[in-house]
């Protein structure tokens, strides 16, 4: 092992532990944690919303809520889930390991890092103040703010002015935390980390910074301009004025269909990281995978209007077969997992668990959503329960699964200690099973024509039992994370120590010790394949020049 | 770094390539500038990387067979310490989008913690 060391960064004042230290800290490591606890709270304030729009539904009539309030829920739901949520955690996870995987001692910019998260925290706030702390009641419009319902006509209120603040702090944070990953991944790479010796993650979530800075402006801009027309008597979205609300149809999805690959690819990441490790095996086609990233990071920015097939305005034959292919560079990285997984010496930990969930769990939400590329099915299933529980398979059974791996799989190397195996295989379980009760029957009675966004519905329609089930999945589901909160809070009492690297990890985070130093490496091992920590730890098989991809086998 | 910039062009060419063919298939402005901003985007920064990056010098990151012991001693530049001016800079920021919902009394107070924290950080980051 070669031991050089880049000059160490002027940080060594930096104040070491304290609520001052986390609340001003300037560290990748730290604001990664910060990102990430924040936004696993604003999961269970989100996740209590679901849970509330379930209990309602359990049966016909009102039993909880009224129609307004219900319609907050479900909008504020959406909103927390995916800027408040989903995607901040695949942000902290960015912040905590490109800079270890690539050998860097931290972010290119760490004061805009800072700055990136205490715009997120500060724009959920704003946020969650926008539902409930309003005179006239919270911002009911639906997730994505669709003028003219969200216009000043008929949400005079304002709770639709401060979710527009929260949404466009939040988007300015993400572009912040966008040009630090890519100028990070592009200049702070260690001798020998080429492009194409990037770990998977760093990969995807370069793309996924790339999509955040051509995604996020149009969306701020139609923001804005609602800001105007609710605010400052604009006109640009009211037809009375000589507006167009399609346009800002269409400024959304602009940034609406790429954010959901904003918020799966890392996770993508996540689990390709997670696979090769507990198949023993390392990735198959590492190079067709990092090509199929691209393409999906590509082909993702031309497929916004297949939210819009129902306007009528738009070349609905374009967007559908745009919309048809990004399914095989998707599909590409199926085969990839699986060609990983075949005739590897799988090992069942909670991290491969939770990978395999997210496999299975993504098929199904793919699959449906080939179905709705379709413009004559999506014109008999658009605004349908069968829609939700598309887009819950792919964002709960997708990205949150690959949450939980990344947490079950990284917390070792953050804290030092482990999480308690046998209680992540019990998360794992009532997870998995609470999550397919509550989606699976979606499916069912969205067939059956149950249209989403509904307080209540008629006995009698075949909808009652499907329902039912699904809100006892969510106590199962919720089950799971209860679980898994005992768990964070009692390892670190327990403190099970785990070692620089307890897995047999192969990119070059599992090269430091458990938690790394305050600049990540005291020495950084040479770098001669896309494996260095495996190469690492098993030098006398890698040989001094490292194992070339070519090379390795099962 | 021939990496990096390989695929800024590639997303340049992307965005420019299906703006063209979306607008000569449907006509339709609004998805034809967004497309073609997409590639805009990549072109400008991949431009100026071309011209004036460090695309040209062979970096060791980008060197195959490099050694970390030969680049120890490389200064990457000093890292800050740590810093409450993004606080103050969101609760600016904050208080100053207020205004536009709740009055604008609020404005002043909001442009003046925004000024102070851009001032502060500025100073800050001079060292």
């Amino acid at each position: 092992m070669s031991t050089g060391t880049r000059t160490p960064v002027v940080a060594a004042d930096r104040p070491r532990a304290g609520p001052v230290a986390w609340l001003t800290t300037t560290d990748h490591k730290k604001i990664g944690v910060l990102y990430c606890v924040t936004a696993f709270a604003y999961f269970l304030i989100g996740g209590a919303l679901a849970g509330a729009m379930r209990a309602e539904l359990a049966d016909t009539g009102n039993q909880l809520v009224g129609p307004q309030s219900y319609n907050t829920l479900f909008t504020v739901h959406g909103i927390i889930m995916i800027f408040l949520f989903v995607a901040p955690f695949g942000v902290g996870l960015a912040n905590y390991l490109v800079p270890l995987q690539i050998g860097a001692p931290d972010m290119a910019f760490p004061r805009l890092n800072a700055m990136s998260y205490w715009f997120f925290a500060g724009g959920g706030v704003l946020v969650l103040l926008s539902s409930f702390a309003t005179d006239a009641g919270g911002v009911a419009t639906g997730w994505y703010l669709y003028p003219p319902l969200s216009g000043p006509r008929y949400s005079p209120g304002v709770g639709p002015d401060l979710l527009i603040l929260g949404l466009a702090l939040v988007a300015i944070s993400t572009l912040m935390s966008g040009v630090n990953v890519i100028t990070t991944t592009f200049l702070m790479r260690a001798p020998g980390m080429t492009m194409w010796r990037l770990p998977i993650f760093t990969w995807n979530v370069v793309v996924t910074a790339i999509l955040g800075l051509v995604a996020f402006p149009p969306a701020v801009a139609a923001f804005v301009l609602l800001l105007f027309d609710r605010r400052l008597g604009g006109h640009a979205f009211d037809p009375l004025g000589g507006g167009d609300p399609i346009v800002y149809q269409h400024l959304f999805w602009f940034l609406g269909h790429p954010e959901v690959y904003i918020l799966i690819l890392p996770f993508f990441g996540v689990i390709t990281e997670i696979i090769p490790v507990f198949s023993r095996k390392r990735l198959f086609g590492y190079t067709g995978f990092v090509l199929a990233t691209l393409a999906i990071g590509a082909l993702s920015t031309g497929v916004w209007a297949h939210h819009m097939f129902t306007t009528g305005v738009v070349d609905n034959p374009f967007f559908s077969a745009m919309t048809f292919t990004i399914a095989v560079p998707t599909g590409v990285k199926f085969f990839n997992w699986i060609g990983t997984m075949w005739g590897g010496k799988i090992t069942f930990r909670v991290p491969m668990l939770f990978a395999v969930g997210f496999l299975l769990n993504f098929l199904i939400g793919g699959v449906t959503g080939v179905m709705l590329a379709s413009a004559p099915l999506d014109f008999q299933l658009s605004d349908s329960y069968f829609l939700v529980s598309h887009f819950h398979y792919t964002m709960m059974g997708g990205s949150v699964f690959g949450i939980f791996a990344a947490i079950y799989f990284w917390w070792p190397k953050a804290f030092g200690y482990r999480l308690s195996e046998r209680l992540g295989r019990g998360v794992f379980a009532l997870m998995f099973v609470g999550f397919n009760m509550t989606f699976w029957p979606q499916f069912v009675v969205g067939l059956r024509g149950m249209p989403r966004r509904i307080v209540d519905y008629a006995p009698g329609l075949g909808w009652e039992t499907p329902n039912l089930v699904s809100s006892l999945g969510v106590v199962v589901l919720s089950a799971g994370v209860l679980v898994f909160l005992l768990d964070a809070l009692t390892s670190r009492r327990r403190r099970t120590p785990a070692g620089d690297d307890p897995w047999g990890g192969s990119s070059l985070e599992w090269a430091t010790s458990s938690p790394p130093p305050e600049h990540n490496f005291t020495s950084l091992p040479r770098i001669r394949s896309d494996r260095p920590a495996y190469d690492l730890h098993h030098r006398a098989e890698a040989g001094e020049a490292g194992r070339p991809r070519s090379e390795e086998t099962a | 770094m021939k990496v990096a910039l390989r695929y800024l062009w590639a997303y340049a060419a992307f965005g420019l390539g299906l703006g063209t063919f979306y607008y000569v298939l449907t006509e339709e402005w609004v998805g034809s500038i967004a497309l073609w901003f997409l590639g805009v985007m990549p072109l400008i920064v991949a431009l100026w990387w071309t011209r004036h990056g460090p695309s040209a010098a062979v970096r060791a990151s980008d060197d195959p067979g490099a050694d970390p012991a030969a680049s120890a001693g490389t200064s990457l530049g000093s890292f800050p310490t740590a810093t409450a001016w993004p606080v103050f800079l969101v609760l600016g920021v904050f208080v100053t989008g207020a205004s536009l919902v709740y009055g604008l009394l609020l404005l002043p107070v909001g442009a003046v913690m925004l000024v102070w924290a851009i001032v502060g950080l500025a100073r800050e980051s001079r060292g």
